[in-house]
């Protein structure tokens, strides 16, 4: 419980002010083990009707931020049809099971999909492009627009380049078109 | 291919039992039909119809392996 905004007592029970709290449900580690377990039988479910022969495991992954989270890596031969173009059909299959998870616990949990290790072999790339572009950007002074991007593939854009010292990132188009600018200071 | 709909529509709404999917198919193409409680239609379609479009991108999948398109509608 934070308190963003501290009242004043009453005086003579005149001019009082309310206090203003923040209060944040935390999730415990119950919840997210419940959530993980829930998720892997689902994920498991829409695997089987969609026809595709793979295996769900746990592991942990980190965040573009370095904070341990517990993902669901699917693993198996041919799954390249997982993925989909820009990573579409993972992010589809991600957001159903975070979907039916939250339904079903009515609490919103985070869940993570990977096939094969992509998302993690997909931030590796984006960094050290992210890397490349910034100095040929520092370089020339010219900016240059990536390809467009999901958003959590954008952040990892952004936040590879957040403390570069001569360039700054920016996002801008609309809906599927949105792609990250990268322009000297 | 049904199946895959019905079950993902039944795990999302409020009323699974006004969940009703049928489905239609020639030589080429499936015709998928998705009636729902009108209470849960914003559920089944989602934010800029990010549901109704993940349905279809998973439903690709399927086809894809049977060499035939399919349509998701929902009404």
């Amino acid at each position: 419980m934070v308190v963003v905004k501290k009242g004043k007592a009453r005086f003579l029970g005149l001019g009082g002010e309310e206090t203003t709290v923040r209060v944040t449900r935390r999730q415990s580690e119950a919840t997210v083990q419940e959530a993980v377990t829930l998720a892997k039988e689902i994920l498991e479910k829409l695997l089987s009707l969609m026809k595709v022969s793979a295996a769900v495991h746990e592991k942990e992954t980190s965040s573009p931020e370095g904070e341990t989270r517990i993902a669901l890596d699917i693993t198996g031969d041919d799954l390249g049809i997982l993925i989909g173009r820009r990573g579409q059909t993972l992010f589809s299959l991600q957001h159903l099971v975070y979907l039916i998870v939250s339904h079903q616990l009515q609490a919103r949990v985070p869940i993570i999909i990977d096939v094969e290790g992509y998302r993690e072999r997909r931030q590796e790339a984006l960094t050290m492009l992210a890397v490349r572009i910034a100095e040929s950007v520092a370089a020339s002074g010219q900016s240059v627009d990536l390809e467009p991007m999901p958003p959590n593939e954008r952040r990892v854009i952004h936040l590879a380049l957040q403390d570069h010292s001569t360039v700054t990132t920016e996002s801008v188009g609309e809906g599927e078109a949105r792609k990250v600018t990268i322009k000297k200071q | 291919m049904k199946e895959l709909i019905e079950y993902i529509a039944k795990a999302i709404v409020n009323n699974p039992d006004k969940v009703m999917v049928t489905e239609e198919r020639n030589d080429e193409r499936v015709f998928l039909k998705l009636q729902v409680d009108e209470e849960d239609m914003g559920r089944v379609i989602g934010k800029q119809g990010r549901v109704a479009q993940s349905m279809r991108t998973l439903l690709r999948v399927l086809a894809a392996k049977q060499g035939i398109r399919v349509d998701l509608d929902i009404v």
